[in-house]
């Protein structure tokens, strides 16, 4: 097992590296489409902490995702905030945020915690939409400078290739971050409340305290993710607060593998290539994409990350017995 | 499809050119033009307007050998109706499909998160439908022009219609998003300089985008016994509520009713005879208003094609290929900045009459068309009589108005 | 007054159309436990199968409303067979992935073989026309959605207390293996229940023709409106259904008039002060 383990974290290392050089190797606009996986890879794997690990399926999140990328947008527009505070308070704005709708949306569980959560998610999509002084209505927060980091580093993220750095070490960080969450004592509870709620709920934990605390971290690195859409499309608009924006972190998370932690970034790659893949060679994207989906969740049980990763084990653990 | 549609195309036009005996070479390297349109939703019909539009224009000219001897060559992105979507496929066209100029853009939402990062893609791009007077005014930049009607222009020729009626007391229903709270706001600023006599309800009725049902609306406009109604909904909200405020007898009231997307030829066509009569109503291009041999060729090879008349969509695509084809003969190469200056005060031939794009602001200077629906036993759609081509220069505002700084 | 009058009869006739729409919905979720993310586009199926039928083959309005249905609901309990019938057994998100990626689908087909331009429906000539009503006018076809309603609702209420079809549905949907061991054949019965779903929802899209514009992607602002409907009501419960869209019908009917600013966040609000003081609905969870 442990050889196993080292070649996974060699070929993690490599992938790495091939990545940060990306800009010199791949079509220049394979920069944008990288950029794109990556953001919406830690969406997707901030928003797995709820559904993946506790096993409950929010519709809303959306609503962290879209007020992360508003706090950065405005911050900029308005103070030309450098990049890194204005992440860091997109992460405590939707953190905050996260906490009030959780308050109320642990309560419940199920499909009614799914409807409550689509239900909020709604909410602060109206107030997107209706509270015109402020967020500029349908229109959202276009035009705004995106030019600091805030290091002194003198980088500038109007260049493609060094936002797109950034944002990989940003989301490789975070993803760090994320990991050893995921690992850690409080991770554990949260993958057994998943599974077994009551039997959890026995050894004196409290299960809905767990919950909320879950549903708040995640909303921060959905925070995270959505601070960083905005300066990469300069805009931050009612639609990335909308329930079909909720609809695809589930998306990537079940199609790479909710079950693994790498599965919604896996996802997250393969929903941004096939979109752009299909909408070059058809219009009819959407009827590809409907059948692509279809076929990966009627014969790819696990996702695809999760059923590769399952047949790798499965060999694996036939090795180690033949041995 | 794009793809093979372009191939189609040329394939069309070699076949044309070597009928006519003219010199589009195959070997030759074509022009690129990338175009974002809504392709999917409930407006999707707008988008393939727009292609179809644009493909007549382009197979048009390849057929009579291209431009500067090279063949055009069109492909087309979905937005989604999302500004982020847009941004992702505008920088595709240019990265990737390595394309020349662009084109479109339906929402206005959508082009104000477009026009401020025009400039990074160091790209020409001509709006063909957005109206918001943002992208070429405060938004402005050199590389964005706009070949279409825009809210301003709009809405001054139904402030012109209103003041010609007896009406006094006006208020509104519009989709609540930017466009209709700004019909609605140069509505009250035009009609109010023409007619200082007007007065403006203070409880305008603001449907959202894609409401199903309008009936809370319509009974709030009847209850409230205006002079005059300004609608400023369009495509299928539009259908929706003529058709349920006909139900509840909205057009036997005794009120005036503008409607300032009214004729476009979608809502026409899918209402046809359920169309009320006696109701002023606008749209951007009337395709049997502009009397010049351009648009009777436009008309006659669009209906030819689809059977339909062309909508303003179509005609603003057309008009958008033919602009860059003159563009690019007068500056005669086809390099972006060279392109970009030659739109600048260029004055070309659309079927919608002679545009200029003004230096100041990059507006085309073009009226909307406003007339009053009959009923035509021989067409297919509602006509308008009688009908009222407005001038470019009557409604269009000055540039100091426009908030627009070129000089920059 | 009459304005009072007028929301009221508004609020009526929009929660009759909501919960002919949504109904399906929620007797799908009571019996198979999925929630179907394709319902608005089995919706827009209907009305665009009543287009059709009317518009281009200038067939009756009155076949349209027996023929719709039955086409959508034979559709139905084909992709029942091919796309959800061999994962009932997996976990509620692989079931709502399959129906968004169903959703997907039909979204395109339709603009394939209707295109993307924008249609309408003639009603009949006899539900034309307006009638008052203490003083406001209200349209003749309001009634029929009315008489339709209480048709639909009461018709199934008779199928599933009296008819056996309806009792073995039932026992479907409160105990699978139960079922299976007294003998019904269970898997035909969520065959049955997935086209009489869609069926009914396409009997919605018929009815809503003649007052909506058809277009693509006309079911997509149907889908959030029916999870309203059906939380509100109470998930899987089918009384729940009608108290919930006469709920979201008033909602919108007030709302819209009333406190028009407030328009687009009040169902939400609605749906969750239900969701955190009654997580059942207003009903209560019952197997149909």
């Amino acid at each position: 097992m442990n050889s196993w383990k080292l070649l996974a974290g060699a070929v993690l290392a490599a992938l790495l590296v091939a990545l940060w050089f990306l800009p010199s190797w791949s079509p220049y606009f394979y920069i944008f489409v990288a950029t794109e996986i990556l953001i919406l890879g830690l969406f997707a794997a901030g928003f797995n902490l709820v559904f993946g690990y506790t096993g409950m399926l929010s519709l809303g999140h959306a609503a962290f995702f879209g007020f992360g990328a508003y706090v950065v947008a405005m911050l900029a527009l308005h103070l030309e905030a450098p990049l890194l505070p204005a992440l860091a308070a997109a992460v405590i704005g939707s953190g905050l945020l996260a906490l009030v709708i959780g308050f109320f949306c642990v309560r419940l569980t199920e499909v009614y915690f799914t409807m409550l959560t689509l239900a909020f998610g709604m909410m602060v999509f109206s107030i997107a939409q209706q509270w015109r002084s402020v967020t500029n209505g349908s229109d959202g927060i276009t035009g705004f400078p995106v030019s600091e980091l805030g290091l002194g580093l003198g980088l500038t993220l109007g260049n493609p290739a060094v936002f797109y750095q950034v944002t990989l070490s940003v989301v490789v960080l975070a993803a760090a971050v994320l990991y050893i969450i995921t690992l850690s004592p409080f991770g554990l509870v949260l993958k057994a409340m998943a599974e077994n709620p009551e039997r959890v709920a026995f050894t004196g934990i409290p299960v809905r305290r767990y919950r909320l605390y879950s549903f708040v971290l995640s909303g921060m690195f959905c925070g995270l993710a959505g601070g960083l859409f905005a300066p990469f499309t300069r805009v931050a608009s009612p639609e990335m607060l909308h329930w079909s924006q909720s609809a695809e972190p589930v998306l990537m998370a079940i199609l790479g593998g909710s079950a693994t932690f790498l599965g919604p970034f896996i996802g997250s790659a393969i929903f941004v290539l096939l979109e752009t893949w299909i909408t070059s060679f058809t219009e009819r994207w959407m009827l590809f994409l409907g059948i692509v989906l279809a076929l990966m969740v009627i014969f790819l049980r696990r996702g695809l990350f999760g059923t590769a990763v399952d047949f790798v084990l499965a060999r694996a653990r036939r090795r180690d017995h033949a041995a | 499809m794009h793809k093979h549609l372009t191939k189609f195309a040329s394939a069309i036009a070699v076949a044309a050119s070597l009928a006519a005996g003219s010199s589009v070479h195959a070997q030759e390297e074509p022009i690129k033009i990338g175009a974002i349109y809504i392709f999917s939703g409930v407006a999707a019909t707008y988008g393939e307007f727009a292609q179809r539009g644009a493909d007549l224009a382009v197979e048009e000219i390849n057929a009579s050998g291209g431009v500067l001897g090279r063949p055009l060559e069109i492909t087309y992105e979905d937005s989604q109706i999302k500004a982020q979507t847009a941004i992702q496929a505008m920088r595709k066209l240019v990265y990737q499909e390595e394309v020349d100029v662009l084109m479109g853009l339906d929402s206005s939402g959508v082009a104000t998160g477009v026009v401020p990062i025009v400039p990074e893609v160091q790209t020409p791009f001509i709006i063909t439908h957005a109206a918001t007077p943002d992208v070429t005014g405060k938004l402005c930049n050199e590389w964005t022009y706009r070949v279409s009607v825009n809210i301003n222009q709009n809405v001054k020729g139904a402030a012109t219609m209103a003041a010609e009626t007896d009406a006094q007391t006006w208020t509104t229903v519009g989709p609540d998003y930017a466009f209709g709270r700004q019909s609605w706001d140069f509505f009250q600023q035009y009609l109010g300089e023409l007619n200082p006599d007007a007065e403006f309800s203070d409880s305008p009725s603001f449907p959202a985008f894609g409401t199903e049902d309008f009936t809370p609306f319509i009974n709030a406009v009847i209850d409230a016994q205006p002079d005059g109604v300004f609608v400023s909904l369009w495509g299928g909200d539009l259908v929706n509520f003529i058709r349920q405020a006909s139900d509840l007898g909205f057009f036997e009231q005794d009120f005036e009713v503008i409607m300032s997307l009214g004729a476009a030829t979608e809502v026409l066509s899918a209402l046809g005879d359920q169309m009320p009569e006696g109701v002023t109503v606008g749209t951007r291009y009337w395709y049997a208003g502009p009397d010049n041999p351009t648009n009777d060729a436009f008309v006659k090879a669009y209906r030819e094609r689809h059977g339909t008349p062309p909508s303003y969509n179509a005609q603003n695509a057309y008009a958008a290929v033919y602009a860059y084809k003159n563009a690019i003969e007068t500056a005669g190469e086809v390099d972006k900045a060279a392109i970009r200056d030659a739109l600048s005060g260029m004055t070309f031939q659309a079927p919608i009459g002679e545009v200029t794009f003004r230096e100041g602001d990059h507006q085309a200077v073009v009226g909307p068309a406003y007339g009053v629906t009959r009923d035509d036993p021989d067409s297919e759609i509602a006509m308008l009589e009688p009908l009222r081509l407005l001038a470019g220069e009557d409604v269009t505002p000055a540039v100091e108005d426009t908030g627009c700084n070129l000089a920059q | 007054m009459e304005s009072v009058v007028a929301a009221l009869w508004n609020s009526l006739e929009l929660g009759v159309l909501l919960f002919l729409i949504a109904v399906g919905l929620n007797i799908i979720f009571g019996v198979l436990n999925i929630i179907n993310f394709a319902h608005g586009a089995l919706y827009m199926l209907g009305a665009y199968a009543a287009f059709t039928l009317t518009g281009l083959l200038g067939l009756p309005f009155w076949i349209a409303l027996i023929a719709g249905p039955l086409l959508v609901a034979v559709l139905a309990a084909v992709v029942e067979r091919v796309m959800l019938h061999n994962i009932y057994d997996r976990p509620i998100t692989d079931t709502l992935l399959l129906t968004f990626a169903l959703l997907l689908i039909i979204d395109e087909a339709v603009k394939w073989v209707w295109g993307t331009g924008i249609h309408i429906v003639e009603p009949p000539e006899i539900l034309a026309g307006t009638f008052s009503l203490l003083g406001t006018q209200q349209s003749v076809y309001s009634l029929f959605v009315l008489a339709v309603g209480i048709v639909v609702g009461g018709g199934l209420w008779l199928f599933f207390t009296r008819t056996l079809a309806g009792k073995v549905m039932r026992a479907a949907a409160s105990d699978r293996k139960m079922s299976r061991l007294v003998g019904i054949n269970v898997p035909l019965v969520f065959t049955a229940v997935f086209a009489l779903g869609a069926g009914i929802a396409a009997l919605g899209g018929v009815i809503a023709a003649p007052i909506r514009a058809i277009s693509p992607g006309m079911g997509s602002n149907i889908i959030v409106e029916s999870f309203i409907v059906v939380v509100i009501g109470g998930l899987g419960s089918f009384p729940g259904a009608f108290l919930g869209a006469i709920v979201l019908g008033a909602i919108h009917g007030f709302g819209s008039r009333f406190l028009p600013e407030l328009n687009i966040v009040l169902p939400f609000i609605g749906m969750a002060v239900v969701l955190l003081l009654k997580p059942q609905g207003l009903m209560g969870r019952s197997a149909i």
